[in-house]
């Protein structure tokens, strides 16, 4: 069996709808920064092989998730920098419970 | 002889400088009143020398006018004019004016605000001399309106009071009805004339349709000015109650001067008249008619001496309107001028009376005749000269006005009855004022009541005195007057005269007996016991039959008129103001609940409004999550399936449309 | 100094700045500052009233007109003819007034006095702005202090008449904003000057959409003047606000609305304003009948005068209506009038205030008794107030009648005529109020507020010194005002009565 891009595809939908559904629904902030990790995994896996099935000479698909996979990398440090203060104010990372903003 | 306009100014300066005063220094002050208004008389007289060597009647020895301002380049002039109608009210108003001040001089001098008093005499006296001397309506018009403010302040003197206060806002607003019209007047005038001054309107050609209806309605609202100030009926109701001011106030203004004012407008309006419909002259006549019967009559009722003279009053303004609506402006003028010394006489007496026995109640007085024994002379001099005593001056000019009547001109389309019902009822009024003056006078001085009164200060009798002389004196000038005013000399009709007279002797008979020999007193008495006297005399059974067919009948007439006066007419006023205030204040609520509720309502809406719309911001990140992702969701699905729906709605409509 | 209008406009503005940068710890700097400067500005609107050429002033005179947003074609043009120069020295006179007025004002009064100082830019700069988009400006400038006056300084309920205030005003002035755009944005013009769209309007460039440009200007005027029905912010504006502010409100704020008027409808949209004419003058004449009435069932003293604005404006509306010499002058005299009397009684009414601490009129009685001088003050300014003759106030309102019968010698003469014998009968009115209104608390007993109550000082007359003198000489001489008014208002006619 030839494993074509439509597959890799497959996967990168799986995951991100996944990440997506987790993002969406989780209470933690925690597991809602993962699932957005996860979302953002999903697109490299895309880029990765589009680029390898569809321009091969051209690593565009690779340079890019590398780079994405630095910002993520950034994002996630602040991101969780963020969660820490926020449980610092309010001892809870429930995001139910944040809703100071309503209104 | 721009220097008239001293006359004027002289009082208007007293009262400038005396405002700013304290109340202190302001009562030391008088002087200065009197001082200026004895140089406004003393220039009235050179005017009246200049006039009468002019020889001018009523054509102007000077005039001056001064632009007021521009009005798109037309010019808007008031001006001064010197005649010999002006010359005459100068003299009656300084006259008056300066016997009514040497007199206040004795009546305020215990009072505290004594000062302003003055102050305020001072100052009505420079609007009323301003307004005679004034040229056009224009100026006329602020002058007028400048001594109703005068009269409010002076009627409401003694404003701790509730009676004065109340009187005072009465008369000024019902004048001020009468001065809506004049106001309306003058914009006519403006408007078809295009000038305010006398010459000017009088020389105006008004043509014919629209113009003369202009004319007519300049005509009938100036009317109804005069009619406010001169307290004609329906608007006389003010001026009984305005006798809750001080007394020499009343006799100055309520009596000689600021009532007159109205006859002085229509005198001067008089080409107005003549120049429009004689229609016009029909409905001046027909309130002074009935004006002067009915002030008549309840002047015969009243047991307040004030309100007496001030029905009195009321009555005589009617004669003066029945003589303007005769087309004779020397008999109005004429009857105006004795009116306003002899009743202002009467009512300086009056004050010295009710200063004396303090009670304005005549049924409380009683044998003056002996305790004041100078006021009793002139007052009773004053008393004749308005019953029309012959030789006393309102006998000639009461005379004249009926001879007016007599010969109204035939332009004036006056039927030969309707001339001679006038005249019949102008001689009944006639004949009421000689029946209410002997009452007063029996009630007052007459009786063998021991008074302890006491007489009045010199101050206060001596011009009393001079009123007195000049009442006896000026009716003889009735020929001089005319000519002087550019009429017809004419001594009084005998026909004419012969019916004043008689009327006089009834009226006067009449009082006499009702009250002086007491015939109705006794009456009662005696219906109870007809037969006990009956046999007495005869004259005694025919005094019962004529008191039981004319008098009691006719005193509940009186009486019946009189309370309607104050429950209907004045109810009507009194009336109005109460219903206003209900509307005024229905008005109101309905503006805090309608119209700012219509405002506060927006507000409240858009604010319920955003509540609502707020409502999607939970502040919880993952819902706006939810949001946006369900939104891209159906974005996306519509791209997709765009085809598939545009082939859905291709069958759809159809389908819709044949439905 | 054709530089004096620049002066005139900014000088307060300047004035605000060295207020605001005074130390905090001396707060009587401020209002010493303040009155230097509002001073020097009423000496400098002097200067320009002698330097002003009566004969000419149908023409603008002292004009400044150099371009300040050449992209969008906006002009910095100000210029003053015979009825703005009237409405400056108005208003230059109460900015002063208002100033020494305040001389007691404790909470705060570095701030109070910048606003006042930044009120006084907007007021000289709406009368003497020539640029739709400068007029706009200071227009919309006045808002801001006034909003700050009312909801910082004022009464129980400052909050809501502030904001209602703002709020209601400016929705008017939003849709002048979109008039002023149509016109710019109209084909052939293409320009924010008033003086070139107003020849434009008058050769009919305008036609097409006049009718509703007219509309919209006249929501944004209407408002401020204001005329039934949209007059509703009035009686709270003024009762909350402060003394010198609800001077300057009913002296001056009130005016810009029917300036607006006579400035922006009449000469640029000259056919839709007669046409729409009679309206008004119906509108006019309701409000001076619904404001007498009105005024009469009230039982707060500063409500009462409130009312009776609404029912003076409506005289100036109606001389407006009537677009002939008499009753354009007698609106502007009547403007310039009410301004001066009503500034006074506001005055007096504060001055009342500040010493019984009550303006229920039921509370005050026999103010004559025991404060003379006040009390007097206080009926000589119902009595110019009321239209007595010999006073500034009748010559308006006598003007605006003869002004507003004229008017029916045209079209639809039963209507106008019917107009002004009810507005002849709103002057009977307004004598019912204003004596009713003297008689309870000028006369009469001295009541249990009024019996102790300190009389009138010299600082206190001194204020109204001017306004009284003005009174007497508006009032007896008339040429006085209307020598500067008259040129301007044939000028007007002129341009306007081919339409």
């Amino acid at each position: 069996m030839v494993v074509g891009p439509v597959a890799f595809m497959a996967l990168a939908a799986l995951l991100f709808c996944i990440g997506l559904f987790g993002a969406l629904s989780k209470k933690s902030a925690v597991l809602v920064l993962m699932c957005l990790e996860l979302m953002t995994n999903a697109v490299n896996i895309n880029l990765v092989a589009l680029s390898r099935f569809l321009t091969p000479s051209s690593l565009a698909g690779q340079f890019a998730a590398a780079f994405i996979m630095v910002v993520a990398a950034a994002e996630i440090g602040l991101g969780l920098a963020l969660v820490l203060a926020l449980y610092k104010a309010r001892r809870t990372v429930e995001l139910d419970r944040l809703d100071r903003l309503k209104g | 002889m721009a220097w008239v306009l001293l006359i004027a100014l002289l009082p208007a300066l007293a009262f400038a400088a005396m405002a700013p005063m304290s109340r202190a220094v302001r009562n030391r002050m008088q002087w200065l009143p009197l001082t200026a208004m004895s140089g406004s008389l003393v220039l009235s007289f050179a005017a009246f020398v200049e006039v009468w060597r002019a020889g001018l009647g009523e054509e102007p020895v000077w005039e001056a006018a001064v632009k007021l301002a521009e009005l798109g380049g037309n010019p808007l002039e008031v001006g001064l004019r010197i005649d010999a109608i002006t010359a005459v009210m100068l003299l009656v108003v300084t006259i008056v004016g300066l016997c009514v001040q040497v007199y206040s001089l004795g009546y305020m001098h215990k009072d505290e605000r004594r000062g302003w008093y003055f102050a305020v005499l001072s100052l009505f006296s420079a609007a009323m001399l301003l307004l005679v001397l004034a040229g056009d309506f224009l100026l006329l018009y602020m002058s007028w309106e400048v001594m109703g403010l005068c009269s409010y302040l002076l009627i409401g003197f003694w404003h701790e009071e509730e009676g004065p206060r109340s009187a005072s806002i009465k008369a000024f607003l019902t004048t001020r009805v009468g001065d809506v019209g004049f106001a309306l007047g003058l914009a006519v005038m403006w408007a078809t004339a295009g000038t305010f001054g006398f010459g000017a309107v009088a020389r105006f050609n008004w043509g014919a349709g629209a113009g003369l209806a202009a004319a007519s309605a300049v005509a009938l609202l100036l009317l109804f000015g005069a009619m406010g100030k001169s307290a004609q009926v329906p608007l006389h109701v003010w001026l009984p109650d305005a006798m809750a001011g001080p007394t020499p106030a009343s006799a100055l203004i309520h009596a000689a001067t600021m009532v007159a004012a109205g006859v002085y407008l229509v005198i001067r309006a008089m080409p107005i008249f003549i120049a429009s419909s004689h229609e016009n002259l029909h409905a001046v006549i027909t309130i002074g008619v009935i004006t002067a019967v009915v002030g008549g009559l309840l002047a015969v009722v009243q047991h307040d001496i004030k309100k007496l003279l001030a029905y009195s009053t009321i009555s005589q303004l009617g004669f003066m309107f029945v003589a303007l609506g005769a087309g004779s402006t020397g008999a109005a003028l004429f009857h105006l001028v004795t009116h306003a010394f002899f009743k202002s006489l009467l009512f300086l007496g009056a004050g010295v009376i009710i200063h004396a026995t303090h009670t304005q109640d005549i049924r409380e007085m009683g044998g003056l005749r002996r305790a004041l024994p100078w006021t009793t002379t002139t007052f009773t001099i004053g008393a004749l000269a308005l019953a029309g005593l012959p030789g006393l001056s309102g006998f000639f000019s009461k005379d004249e006005i009926l001879v007016a009547l007599v010969n109204i001109p035939d332009a004036y389309r006056y039927g030969l009855w309707e001339k001679w019902v006038l005249v019949g009822l102008m001689l009944f009024a006639a004949g009421l004022t000689a029946f209410y003056m002997t009452r007063l006078w029996i009630r007052v001085f007459g009786d063998n009541a021991c008074s302890l009164a006491r007489e009045s200060h010199k101050k206060m009798l001596v011009p009393m005195a001079v009123l007195a002389a000049i009442s006896v004196v000026i009716g003889w000038t009735q020929p001089a007057f005319l000519t002087f005013l550019g009429h017809e000399a004419a001594w009084p009709d005998p026909l004419m005269a012969g019916l004043s007279v008689a009327v006089f002797a009834i009226g006067v008979g009449g009082g006499w007996l009702v009250y002086g020999r007491q015939v109705v007193d006794t009456e009662v008495i005696k219906a109870r016991f007809p037969y006990a006297y009956g046999m007495l005399a005869n004259k005694l059974y025919f005094d019962l039959t004529y008191s039981e067919l004319l008098v009691r009948p006719f005193h509940e007439l009186a009486g019946w008129l009189s309370r309607f006066d104050q429950r209907r007419v004045d109810g009507v006023v009194n009336g109005a103001a109460s219903w206003w205030d209900d509307f005024a204040g229905l008005l109101w609520a309905g503006d805090i609940r309608v119209i700012d509720g219509a405002v506060n309502g927006l507000g409240s809406l858009v604010k319920r409004a955003g509540a609502r719309v707020r409502e999607i911001e939970v502040g919880r990140v993952q819902v706006y999550q939810q949001l946006a992702y369900a939104g891209l969701l159906i974005v996306l699905l519509v791209v997709l399936l765009l085809p598939w729906l545009r082939v859905l709605l291709g069958l759809l409509v159809p389908m819709l449309r044949g439905a | 100094m054709s530089n004096l209008l620049t002066w005139i406009t900014f000088l307060p503005l300047i004035g605000a700045v060295v207020v605001s940068v005074l130390p905090k710890g001396r707060p009587q700097y401020a209002k010493w500052v303040a009155a230097a400067f509002a001073a020097v500005d009423l000496g400098l609107t002097g200067w320009l009233i002698a330097g002003f050429d009566r004969a000419r002033g149908g023409a603008m005179q002292f004009a400044v007109d150099v371009p300040w947003v050449p992209q969008a074609a906006i002009r910095y043009h100000l210029g003053v003819d015979g009825i703005s120069i009237t409405m400056l020295a108005l208003a230059a006179l109460l900015g002063l007034l208002a100033v020494v007025g305040s001389w007691k004002v404790t909470d705060r009064p570095k701030t109070y006095f910048v606003m006042l100082l930044l009120l006084q830019v907007g007021m000289n700069g709406v009368f003497m702005a020539l640029d739709f988009v400068l007029f706009y400006v200071f227009w919309e400038l006045v808002l801001v202090p006034m909003f700050f006056l009312i909801g910082m300084w004022g009464g129980a309920r400052r909050e809501y008449a502030s904001i209602k205030f703002f709020i209601y005003t400016l929705a008017g002035s939003v849709f002048m904003l979109v008039g002023i755009l149509a016109l710019y944005l109209a084909p052939n013009s293409g320009t924010f000057d008033m003086l070139a769209l107003a020849k434009l309007g008058q050769a009919g460039v305008f036609r097409d959409i006049e009718g509703w440009v007219f509309l919209l200007f006249f929501l944004g005027f209407a408002v401020k003047v204001p005329i039934w029905p949209l007059h509703t912010w009035l009686p709270d504006a003024h009762v909350e606000a402060p003394t010198a502010a609800s001077v300057l409100l009913a002296g001056i704020l009130l005016k810009m609305g029917a300036y607006g008027f006579i400035r922006i409808s009449l000469p640029i949209l000259p056919h839709a304003a007669r046409a729409w004419a009679p309206w008004i003058a119906l509108l006019a004449v309701i409000s001076i009948i619904y404001g007498a009435a009105v005024a009469f069932a009230q039982t707060d003293l500063k409500k009462l005068v409130a009312y009776s604005s609404v029912s003076h404006m409506g005289f100036v509306m109606l001389g407006i209506a009537a677009m002939n010499p008499e009753g354009l002058n007698g609106a502007v005299a009547a403007m310039f009038s009410h301004g001066v009397v009503t500034g006074m009684l506001f005055f007096i009414v504060g001055m009342v205030y500040e010493r019984t601490h009550t303006r229920q009129i039921a509370d005050l009685s026999g103010l004559s008794a025991a404060a003379p001088v006040t009390g007097g003050l206080l009926a000589f300014a119902s009595f110019a107030s009321l239209g007595l003759p010999g006073l500034s106030g009748f010559v308006g309102e006598f003007l605006s009648l003869l002004g507003a019968w004229r008017a029916s010698t045209g079209t639809s003469p039963l209507f106008w005529s019917g107009l002004v014998v009810i507005a002849a009968v709103g002057v009977l009115f307004a004598a019912a109020y204003m004596l009713w209104m003297v008689l309870r608390v000028v006369l009469g007993r001295p009541s249990e507020a009024v019996r102790s109550v300190t009389d009138a000082s010299g600082r206190e007359i001194g204020v109204l010194l001017p306004l009284i003198a003005l009174t007497l000489i508006v009032g007896i001489w008339w040429g006085s005002l209307l020598g500067f008014v008259d040129p301007a208002v044939k000028a007007l006619l002129a341009a306007t009565g081919a339409a």
